[in-house]
């Protein structure tokens, strides 16, 4: 079967779960919050068979690699990544809100990656600089930290919105203390990941152009984010800040993440837009 | 004064407000593009901007003093913090457990007082049961008739945090050695060519090397739909005019010489030989085909006529491969004209066409040297080291004390975690009626 073909029924799953967690949102309906995460879970399967299908479909074509080499493919994994991630820390927190949104986030990638007639979703040739066996660590470890930030961007918003609106729906969402205390664990786990991106990126560097930094924009960006999100932690940790001013970080650091992963290849050059991503 | 600096210098406040600061100004080094000419900067920003910008050393941001400034002061907040918090967690580690006194019973993270109608013995038997499912190494001391167990594991979790913040030193320690004695730069080598010169980044002028690099050989593989799929050169140290060795390098395959690093970087085309041109003579329609070589003169058909090539270019005018021909006819001006690859150019009464010809590559080779970078290696595993220890362990102390009261006997137990203290709670609450109340509940 054709992966993309199986992109688009794991698009429609996604897109089925968040709809079911906001019936659950709703109606409070605890069953339908079951449901809604075994659609979930069901989604993510697919979504990894996808993966692993693409995977064998490269070496079918001679040419094989992991999916994670273009910007098709690193928009499936982004998306894969956030499902991930929200159905690992599912536990610790439990709310349809935050599941939905988790899950929609998910949806919206893999919606744009459908209906976008710009991407290339053909598996290409790997040119000679992403022939390494760094790429497959460097990507995952980049990736899930960034899936993490994704959720982390989405607790904060909730919360902001919790502290400036008061109204029903609001109100479903767990007590402020508590999204605060949930945004920082997922960002720590984002941290950890994205500091195993920026070491696995630079020991491929040095592999591949003799050095293990060079300040190209790529790698100065991922520098940003790591600096962002490790003032939230130290202003947390040490300093003992709670509250909107966190959320602004938070927010501010996952732009720095869409900055690093979109706006380097498409708004300023350097040596990663000739890599494609 | 020298406490209020040492307070500053070591406060957490000046780490956030660095990490900040840091952050936002790389920014500009990747919106400015970093190591043009001046000339191009002066075309872009105009000549008073230009020496604004000049000064603060906008155009290599990243080595400019005061960005230098910046990263210096947070090694020096980075090496104060930790030696502040090493006194702490040493206190915590190597202290804990070697005193025990009554005040933990009434002061720790985890409180539970119980009572036994049993003896004393039948209940110690349990207790040292109960904290041996933490762990072995149990501590028992008593005094005046009251025992005090005391049980603890991870310790060294507590150093997980401290190990990441000198593993930051040790990049930052690495990355300085780098900058100071290390070099970047490139070399083209021509097929069949040798240097002994690289050229170093950022128009730093030139560094020889005391042994010549030559390139033997550079192939080219090409995928189906024309993407390059691998190019690699074949390498050969020469010093003092003996071999040294034989080796291949590839993207992503560099070889190591006397703590040099050969990459691969780049090629390109450095000329072309042994030129097939094709000649029609228009009014005969006789064709000729010339084989011919860079500046060698060759006669067109048997005639006083005679023909060369003087130049070639991989790409001239952005319409492919073409070479310079010229037409020499004695006593007259020479004719030149550009021939590009199968498009025919007629002169008088001769049709030229340029067929084919061989392609001479350079191989861009960047050659690096860092002796810092092992530093940076080990600062890479020890963060990893530092925060699998302190995400996945946890140090756990529990002290337990056991008394004889009136009827039976009294346990008290206090128990601190350096992690989540609601989960290692409920842990111990279940431990409690595991081990501890299990039949007399």
């Amino acid at each position: 079967m054709n992966d993309t073909f199986i992109v688009s029924i794991v698009t429609f799953l996604y897109f089925l779960s968040a709809f079911i967690f906001l019936v659950s949102v709703v109606f409070r309906k605890d069953n339908a919050e079951k449901i809604a995460t075994v659609v979930a879970v069901g989604g993510l399967m697919l979504h990894s068979l996808a993966l692993i299908i693409r995977w064998i479909h490269s070496y079918q074509l001679g040419i094989g690699h992991a999916p994670l080499s273009n910007f098709y493919e690193s928009l499936v994994f982004f998306s894969w990544s956030i499902v991930f991630i929200f159905l690992l820390i599912r536990k610790q927190y439990k709310n349809s809100l935050i599941s939905m949104f988790s899950v929609f986030f998910a949806f919206l990638i893999l919606a744009y990656v459908s209906l976008s007639n710009t991407l290339d979703c053909q598996i290409q040739p790997l040119i000679p600089a992403l022939q390494s066996n760094w790429l497959i660590s460097h990507v995952i470890s980049s990736f899930l930290a960034y899936g993490c930030f994704a959720i982390a961007f989405g607790l904060s918003i909730l919360y902001l919105l919790k502290k400036i609106i008061n109204n029903n729906i609001v109100n479903l969402l767990p007590d402020t203390a508590f999204l605060d205390e949930i945004t920082y664990k997922i960002i720590s786990i984002g941290f950890v990941l994205l500091t195993l991106g920026i070491i696995t990126g630079a020991a491929w560097a040095d592999r591949a152009w003799g050095r293990y930094w060079g300040w190209d924009p790529k790698e100065t960006w991922s520098l940003i984010t790591w600096f962002i999100y490790g003032a939230f932690l130290h202003a947390r940790l040490a300093r003992g800040w709670r509250g909107i001013r966190m959320s602004l970080i938070s927010i501010v650091g996952f732009a720095c993440v869409v900055f690093t992963y979109l706006g380097v290849n498409y708004i300023l050059a350097g040596l990663h837009s000739y890599l494609e991503y | 004064m020298k406490t209020k600096i040492y307070d500053l210098l070591s406060s957490v406040k000046l780490t956030v407000t660095l990490f900040l600061v840091i952050a936002a100004s790389s920014i500009f080094g990747t919106i400015i593009e970093q190591g043009l000419t001046p000339d191009k900067y002066r075309q872009i920003f105009g000549e008073t901007f230009f020496h604004v910008l000049k000064f603060f050393n906008i155009f290599d941001l990243y080595h400019s003093w005061w960005f230098t400034f910046l990263l210096i002061l947070l090694s020096v907040n980075l090496i104060a913090c930790t030696l502040k918090q090493i006194p702490r967690v040493a206190k915590i580690t190597i202290k804990s457990g070697k005193k025990i006194d009554d005040s933990l019973f009434t002061s720790s993270q985890i409180m539970n007082t119980l009572y036994f109608k049993e003896p004393q013995s039948d209940i110690e038997k349990r207790v040292s049961l109960f904290l041996k499912s933490i762990s072995n190494s149990l501590t028992r001391v008593s005094n005046n008739g009251v025992f005090y167990y005391f049980i603890e594991k991870g310790k060294f979790s507590r150093f997980g945090m401290i190990l990441v913040h000198v593993s930051v030193l040790f990049i930052f320690a690495g990355g300085l050695i780098g900058a100071i004695w290390g070099f970047g730069g490139q070399m083209n080598l021509v097929e069949g060519g040798k240097s002994d010169t690289v050229y170093l980044f950022g128009n730093e002028g030139t560094k020889k090397l005391d042994f010549y690099v030559a390139c033997d050989n550079f192939s080219l593989k090409y995928y189906k739909n024309g993407i390059p799929k691998e190019y690699k050169t074949v390498l050969t140290i020469i010093n003092e005019d003996k071999e040294v060795f034989k080796s291949v390098i590839r993207v992503n395959h560099p070889l190591t010489y006397k703590g040099f690093k050969f990459s691969q970087a780049s090629f390109g085309v450095a000329g072309a030989y042994n030129f097939r041109v094709k000649v029609i003579n228009m009014t005969t329609k006789e064709e000729n085909l010339l084989t011919l070589d860079m500046m060698n003169k060759v006669p067109v058909s048997g005639n006083d006529l005679s023909f060369a090539v003087a130049r070639f270019e991989s790409d001239y005018m952005g319409q492919g491969p073409a070479a310079l021909g010229v037409l020499i006819k004695p006593g007259e001006e020479h004719d030149i004209f550009w021939l590009n690859k199968n498009s025919p150019i007629q002169r008088g009464d001769y049709v030229f066409m340029l067929n084919d010809f061989d392609i001479v590559y350079y191989s861009g080779i960047q050659v690096n040297k860092d002796p810092g970078v092992i530093l940076v290696w080990i600062g890479f595993i020890l963060i990893i080291v530092g925060f699998i220890s302190s995400i996945f362990f946890e140090h756990i102390r529990v002290w337990v004390r056991v008394s004889t009261e009136k009827e039976g006997c009294e346990i008290s137990i206090a128990a601190s975690t350096s992690k989540n203290k609601d989960i290692f709670k409920e842990k111990i609450n279940r431990m409690i009626t595991e081990y501890l109340e299990g039949e007399t509940a």
